[in-house]
């Protein structure tokens, strides 16, 4: 197989990329911000995938976590892709480098960051976006993924995923940065639905509502956790099924399947356990919607055998070919 | 964006100083009482950075015992949260923190536990680079060795120790028998780094660690041949400043030369 066929051609940048300054680069001219029509609204084409706007198709993947490096190079399981979480590999050299590529030259990666804090009223952290991007270029990730969130202000990282309040001013706020992080990567992202614990008083749309347009403003992709919209429904009382109902089909690029705690009264999103049954329901409503999405295993404490893991995926796979089947 | 930045902050003084001016921008739909929602990401807080903690100090993490371990970790949280965007790097100013702070200082195993696995960590994900060969320091003509300078190993941490953290170390990283702290009666020089994948660490004996230090700072060999008569006499210290650089050279620590 020749991965290199399953990166995702690198957009043209538009009017951006002409300019003298990188687009990563903190003395870039600062646009006013607000609503001017800027010449910012780059728009991303890789119409490669199911929509015209998506990456190429990866299947069923699984998070690439250290417990299991050598078993994944000694036995090349039968899993389609790997998702490495970004900041782990933001490191000089060593093992953790070390691994990731040679997982890399056997399997298609992508990256998925925790700390891009893309909601956050701090200026984005330029220094990070340029880490990002020289691991970007060298393990040639098939796309990047952050968190529908904001992890910190006023310089401190409280290295949790923080909900925004769904406001228009958060809506116009994230977008804007989006694009700014899109032209600095010149691809599109992918943004996820995080599990959340409080709404704000000041939200004035659901979070779907809120997640959508986001992904509209700043025309980027949507990676839709379903055990987190299982988690947030729970913890906020919402039909989960309303909140499928309410994103872009063709903007959603990925899913996420994890496993988490149940309080009784409330759920914390600990992936440390397997997939329960009613996410698995949930994950055949997404397919039944949103056809074949990219889908991943996310585990990360008590981390299980590879083995145990693979069983998931396989049925990840079952559930995936029965509602394609069924969206057919 | 006035709304946005004043909420994230009082999210954040919330989870950082239990400041509950926060509560007042939450809505109550009478489900889940609000102190367990905000209760939630304040105990998130805690326990991700105690967790980030306890992986970059297990061994200070056994020698304190659960409940002090904790203790520490929440003072310390308290008083350097963290600023970096990778929880890679929380934790940094372990060893400073338990110099300075009662109870810590008053023993003084502790910090010196910090900085030797601070170090060990920092060898393990260093940059990689290649160590120079024999063949190429071989390759050197003798009339330029008094000028030779080295560069080091990126992986390479230079640490004194007055107690006996290294055997602790290792006792604990093996699961052996606790070994008592015990105090040396003058502080020993450590060479912490890693080759290939793996790291290592050794002592140093006094005029090695000397040496180490001025060529690290970038001092000529010449000058550290000539300073090394503080220890040898002069006749012996080509042999035993040459038995050094074979010593860095075998040990994968020295990547170029200079001359």
């Amino acid at each position: 197989m020749n991965i290199s066929l399953l990166r995702p051609p690198l957009a043209p940048l538009g009017g951006v990329a002409k300019a003298r300054h990188s687009p990563c680069d903190d003395s870039l001219p600062r646009l006013a911000q607000g609503h001017e029509e800027h010449p910012r609204k780059t728009r991303y084409s890789c119409a490669t995938g199911i929509s015209p706007i998506t990456y190429p198709h990866l299947g069923f993947g699984l998070g690439l976590r250290k417990e299991h490096y050598q078993a994944v190079l000694d036995r090349r399981p039968p899993v389609d892709w790997f998702e490495a979480i970004t900041e782990n590999y933001l490191v000089p050299g060593g093992k953790p480098l070390y691994f990731l590529e040679r997982v890399r030259n056997h399997y298609p990666l992508v990256l998925h960051g925790v700390s891009l804090s893309i909601g956050s009223a701090d200026p984005l952290d330029r220094d990070y976006l340029r880490q990002v991007k020289d691991l970007a270029a060298r393990i040639e990730p098939a796309w990047i993924s952050d968190h529908l969130c904001f992890t910190g202000v006023g310089g401190v990282n409280a290295h949790d995923l923080l909900p925004l309040p769904y406001t228009g001013e958060a809506v116009r706020h994230v977008a804007q940065r989006i694009r700014e992080v899109q032209d600095c990567l010149g691809r599109r992202i992918l943004v996820e639905n995080v599990s959340s614990y409080l709404n704000y008083r000041s939200s004035e749309m659901s979070e779907w509502a809120f997640l959508s347009a986001v992904a509209e403003e700043a025309d980027c992709l949507i990676l839709l956790d379903i055990n987190n919209i299982y988690v947030s429904a729970r913890n906020h009382g919402f039909d989960p099924l309303d909140y499928l109902d309410g994103v872009p089909p063709e903007r959603v690029q990925q899913h996420h399947l994890a496993g988490h705690q149940d309080y009784g009264d409330y759920i914390v999103d600990t992936h440390d356990h397997p997939v329960i049954d009613p996410v698995w329901a949930l994950y055949g409503e997404a397919v039944q919607r949103f056809g074949p999405v990219s889908c991943m295993i996310e585990r990360d404490a008590r981390i299980p055998p590879l083995d145990t893991l693979l069983e998931e995926v396989e049925r990840m796979r079952a559930i995936a070919a029965g509602g394609q089947a069924a969206h057919a | 964006m006035p709304d946005l930045s004043g909420v994230q902050q009082r999210f954040v003084d919330w989870l950082l100083h239990t400041d509950p001016a926060f509560a007042g921008d939450v809505a109550d739909d009478g489900r889940i009482p609000l102190e367990t929602r905000l209760g939630i990401y304040r105990n998130a807080y805690a326990l991700r950075l105690m967790e980030a903690l306890m992986d970059a100090y297990p061994a200070l993490h056994t020698l304190l015992g659960d409940a002090r371990f904790e203790d520490l970790a929440r003072a310390y949280i308290d008083a350097h949260p963290s600023s970096y965007r990778s929880i890679r790097w929380f934790g940094d100013r372990m060893a400073a923190f338990l110099r300075d702070r009662p109870p810590y200082r008053e023993q003084p195993v502790l910090a010196e536990m910090a900085a030797f696995e601070w170090a060990l960590r920092g060898a393990f994900d260093a940059a990689d680079v290649r160590p120079l060969t024999r063949a190429a320091l071989a390759g050197i003509p003798p009339e330029a060795w008094a000028g030779l300078r080295f560069v080091f190993h990126p992986s390479l941490a230079r640490l004194d120790l007055g107690w006996n953290v290294p055997r602790l170390w290792r006792a604990i990283d093996a699961g052996e028998a606790p070994v008592p702290p015990e105090a040396a009666e003058y502080p020993v020089g450590w060479a912490i780094w890693r080759r290939d994948l793996r790291t290592w660490f050794r002592s140093l004996e006094v005029d090695e660690a000397w040496a180490l230090d001025r060529m690290r700072a970038g001092a000529a060999f010449a000058e550290v041949c000539a300073g090394l008569a503080e220890w040898i006499d002069e006749p012996y210290v080509p042999e035993r400043a040459a038995g050094f650089v074979a010593q860095w050279l075998g040990d994968g620590l020295i990547v170029t030369a200079d001359h």
